[in-house]
Parts: C-alpha cells; sequence; structure tokens
C-alpha cells in the first residue's frame, strides 16, 4: 500500500509550525499506523533529513502515550483503540492522511507531534490519590467491596491519561479525564478519606492549567480509546456538589496543591 | 473564600449556575407558550388572562425583574464560559471531524445569541410597544386590554412572522441541547432513564417551538382572526 502523509512539523516550542506532505511506499496492511511512521521516518534519515517526533512507548494500548489526531480525530477512524492498535488496513490504498498533535493551551507543543502532557499530572497530584497507612500488609480480602463497585470503579479506573478526550473537546476540557479518575476513588472504600477535597482539588487544577469547561458535547467519549461513559461526567458533578454542600463555609484550598508545606 | 462560593465560581460551578438558571427560563418558555395557546380559545380568554396576569403588579414585576436577573446570570456566565472555552484552544486543527457532538451542542453561543436579539426583538416589539403595533393599547368589547386584536395585527406582517420564526428556530436549537445538557450538569445520571434525559432536550424544544409556531402561523394564515 501507498500513502501520502501530511504531518504537522515544528522544530521547537516557540517555533511557527506547518504541515508537511511525505510519502509511504511499500506498507504492509498489518503495519499499525506507528509502523508506518518508523518507515517514514527510516526515509527521511537515509536522506539526511530529521526524523518526525510523536510519542510512543508501549504500541499495545496501555500506556496512553501515542496521542496522533488523525485525518481530523485523535486516535484515527476506529473506536475504542489507541493509534498504536490502529491499523494501515483501515485506510484505502493511496489515501492521503493528515496527521496533527493533540491542540490545546494546556497542551504545549514540545516538537512535531510531541506535546507536554504535564498538566493531568499536576492535576493527578492536586488530588488523585489515597492515603494507605505504612507497616504491614493487609490481606487482600478484608475488605470487602460489591461487585458492582468494584466494576465501576475499574470502568474508570481503566483511563490512560493519554489526553484525547482533551483532544478531541470542542472547548479542549479535560473534564472526562478528571471525572475518571475522581469517580475511579470516590466509589471504593480506599478512596473515603479524601472524597470531599479530592473532587474540589482536581476541578480547581483543571481550571488552573487552563483547560475548557464541559459543554456535554459527549466528543470525547467518542474518541476514548477505553471508552470511558460520559456518565462518569455526571458523576464528577455530583460529587462536586455534594462537596460544595459538605464543605461550604469553609475557607477554600490554597492556590497551589502543595502550598501546605509552605 | 468560602467553599460555596469559590465552588460556584470553577467552570463546573458556572455550568450548574447556567443550567439552574437555564432550567427557570426553560419553565417560563413553556408557560409562557401555554398561556399563549389561550388565542385559539378567542379573545375573552386571551384578554382576560392577560388582564389577569396584569392585575398582580407586585407579582408580576417581581416576575419580571426575576427573569432579568436570571436572564442576566445566564448570559454573563455564558460569556465568562466562553470566553475560557475560546482560550483553551488557541491554535485550531487544520482538519477537525466531529463523531457524536450534535449540532445543536456546537452552536449553544450562536443559538443562545440569536436567541438574546429575538428576546430584545420581542419585548420591544410586543411587551413595549415600541417597534410596529400601533394598535397597540386598544381596549376590548368587554374593557380589556386587547392584547388578542394586537396579536392578530402582529402576525398579519410577513416581516415580523419571518423574524419570529428566525426566533423560534433559535430558540429550538437552544433547548435540544440544553435540557438535556442541564440534567447530565446537575449530575443526574441512571442507567435505566439516560435514553429519556436524552430525549427530554429534542422533546421540549420541539413542544415548544411547535406551540408557539402554531400561533403564529395560525394568525398568519387567517385561521385565527378578529
Ligand atoms: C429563553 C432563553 C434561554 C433558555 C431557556 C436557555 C436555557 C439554557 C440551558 C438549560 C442551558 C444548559 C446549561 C447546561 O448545559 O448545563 C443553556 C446553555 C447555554 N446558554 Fe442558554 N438559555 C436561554 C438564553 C440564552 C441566551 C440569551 C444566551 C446567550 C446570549 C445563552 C447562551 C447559552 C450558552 C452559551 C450555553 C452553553 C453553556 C455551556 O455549555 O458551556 N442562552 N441555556
Ligand atoms: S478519559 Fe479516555 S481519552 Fe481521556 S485521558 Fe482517559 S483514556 Fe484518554
Ligand atoms: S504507545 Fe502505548 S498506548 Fe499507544
Amino acid at each position: 500500500m501507498n500513502f501520502t502523509v501530511r504531518i504537522w512539523r515544528q522544530k521547537g516550542p516557540n517555533e511557527r509550525g506547518g504541515l508537511v506532505t511525505y510519502e509511504a511506499h511499500d506498507v504492509n496492511p498489518g503495519m499499525s499506523f506507528l509502523e508506518m511512521l518508523d518507515g517514514v521516518n527510516q526515509r527521511l534519515l537515509g536522506n539526511g533529513e530529521e526524523p518526525v517526533a510523536f510519542e510512543q512507548d508501549c504500541r499495545e494500548g496501555i500506556c496512553g502515550s501515542c496521542s496522533l489526531v488523525i485525518d481530523g480525530i485523535p486516535h484515527g477512524p476506529d473506536r475504542g483503540i489507541t493509534t498504536c492498535q490502529l491499523y494501515m488496513r483501515r485506510f484505502p490504498d493511496g489515501a492521503t492522511i493528515t496527521i496533527e498533535p493533540w491542540r490545546a493551551k494546556a497542551f504545549p507543543i514540545i516538537k512535531d507531534l510531541v506535546v507536554d502532557r504535564s498538566a493531568l499530572d499536576r492535576v493527578m497530584q492536586a488530588g488523585g490519590y489515597i492515603s494507605v497507612n505504612t507497616g504491614g500488609a493487609v490481606d487482600g480480602n478484608v475488605l470487602l467491596i460489591g461487585k458492582d463497585q468494584a466494576e465501576t470503579a475499574m470502568d474508570a479506573a481503566s483511563c490512560i491519561g493519554c489526553g484525547a478526550c482533551v483532544a478531541a473537546c470542542k472547548n479542549a476540557s479535560a473534564t472526562l479525564f478528571v471525572a475518571a479518575k475522581v469517580s475511579h476513588l470516590a466509589v471504593l472504600p480506599q478512596g473515603k478519606p479524601e472524597r470531599t477535597r479530592r473532587v474540589s482539588a482536581m476541578l480547581e487544577a483543571m481550571d488552573r492549567e487552563g483547560f475548557g469547561s464541559c459543554g456535554n458535547q459527549y466528543e470525547c467519549e467518542a474518541v476514548c480509546p477505553k471508552s470511558i461513559s460520559v456518565r462518569f461526567i455526571a458523576n464528577l458533578n455530583r460529587e462536586y456538589l455534594r462537596a460544595g454542600i459538605v464543605e461550604s463555609g469553609i475557607p477554600s484550598e490554597p492556590e497551589s496543591p502543595h502550598a501546605e508545606t509552605t | 473564600m468560602t467553599r460555596l462560593v469559590s465552588h460556584l465560581q470553577s467552570s463546573v460551578g458556572r455550568k450548574v449556575v447556567m443550567a439552574l438558571t437555564g432550567l427557570g427560563l426553560v419553565t417560563y418558555v413553556i408557560l409562557h407558550m401555554v398561556g399563549n395557546l389561550q388565542v385559539f380559545e378567542g379573545p375573552h380568554a386571551l384578554n382576560s388572562y392577560a388582564a389577569f396576569l396584569r392585575d398582580m403588579p407586585i407579582l408580576l414585576w417581581t416576575a419580571r425583574i426575576g427573569l432579568l436577573c436570571i436572564v442576566a446570570l445566564h448570559i454573563v456566565f455564558a460569556i465568562q464560559l466562553s470566553l475560557q472555552n475560546h482560550r483553551a484552544r488557541p491554535i485550531g486543527y487544520a482538519i477537525h471531524r466531529y463523531r457524536q457532538a450534535s449540532f445543536a451542542s456546537r452552536t449553544m453561543a450562536m443559538s443562545g445569541m440569536v436567541l438574546l436579539l429575538f428576546i430584545v426583538f420581542h419585548l420591544l416589539h410586543l411587551t413595549a410597544g415600541v417597534i410596529g403595533s400601533p394598535n397597540s393599547d386598544r381596549i376590548d368589547a368587554e374593557g380589556y386590554r386587547d392584547v388578542y386584536g394586537k396579536m392578530i395585527h402582529a402576525f398579519q406582517n410577513p416581516l415580523v412572522v419571518a423574524l419570529y420564526l428566525v426566533g423560534q428556530l433559535g430558540l429550538g436549537l437552544h433547548l435540544s441541547h440544553a435540557v438535556s445538557s442541564s440534567i447530565q450538569t446537575l449530575g443526574l445520571e441512571h442507567a435505566a432513564l439516560d435514553r429519556l434525559f436524552k430525549a427530554a432536550g429534542p422533546a421540549v424544544g420541539l413542544l415548544v417551538v411547535l406551540g408557539n409556531i402554531a400561533i403564529i402561523l395560525a394568525v398568519f394564515l387567517g385561521i385565527v382572526h378578529v
């Protein structure tokens, strides 16, 4: 198979970028999208040109590193998969494919197709953790958790933090990501001690990082490689309303998540 | 700042205020339509209903000022959120395809703007009588203000009818996303009710728009006349 690929090239964070057209020849239909790009880079290297920078790691849909907007859809035309799980047989021979980076103020471009997603890490630092006691490990089955609770928590926990939800959202909102993380911990007994302050802290961090607000358009759910349901967003809103009522009158959190130590 | 106050200023908090004010406006829009449908019962029904409303000036003005505050809150937060959302993606995509976001959901700011312009026009036209209708404050045979006659007169003008239909288009579009969206914003979801919640927006939107259009067209086509 042969393809024409239009790829966003940008030398550095503050450089001007643009779409550059390359040819991808002799592509095996069984190749993944990233392997096709490896081929393009091989040829670029052979010609002494700078290869295209793109992020990848596990190449099996679990790490959340790969992050390409393919023909206008994050992770490409198939549902419920990451870019690395997308195969070239999915495209008609001879097709022109446009590849762009995630676009959001909170995800500044580092180079070409690589963006800085540490904003999501800072949202996690603000509240995406639980308290555990040190000492001897507790036996696994001491704490009983209902089947449906466990299932719900697992559905939410399957978020791999790729940021496709942000990339797809018209408002570049990270609400689905935050909803998944908050819901995951809120349904489990281990997450209860921080339940109230977690949701406020994570949503405040999301605003601080410059993400947009949720317009309930559900584009995030459609591109999420883990098909995280927008029902978790309703749950997030519920948790937030609850926190507003439970904690009303209590002074709000300081600006920085780590300010309690300063 | 206390929790509750700071909560209302976050992006979710602002959405909650928009949802609550929006639902308040939805309730009003439905009552408004139902009230006006009395035009089909003839001049007596409509004019005495109008007089009944005007006979309670305290209630009337409380409702008016309340509505004004609600609309103001709704619009201020709409602008703030739209600006925040606009800033969140300074550089757009060369190609961006939507998979499931409805047209209505992507054009809320546009349909809201159309609505705002329409509401201002509508208030100047039929409430204040500044635009059009020279025979605005006539008295009917029973001594009531002739709202019925005013409506008949207004919707005989094709230009006015066209403007009102555009307004209804904006309203229908806005509501078709707004009602379902506010249910989600307020955190209501249930596996068994999700379909109902999804259908609520288009259903309410269609109901209100059909009711309103029925009035406009019935007058324009001469089905309801003096
Ligand atoms: C009859 C008048 C109106 C009604 C009944 C109404 C109702 C609603 C409702 C229920 C929502 C949903 C809130 C949510 O998603 O949780 C909404 C959203 C919205 N409204 Fe209105 N609205 C009206 C007028 C306006 C006007 C005049 C404007 C603008 C000038 C406006 C702009 C918006 C915007 C931009 C949103 C989307 C907010 C977001 O998703 O972030 N609306 N409206
Ligand atoms: S919610 Fe889905 S799209 Fe968003 S970061 Fe998690 S896995 Fe990626
Ligand atoms: S490379 Fe790990 S998910 Fe794609």
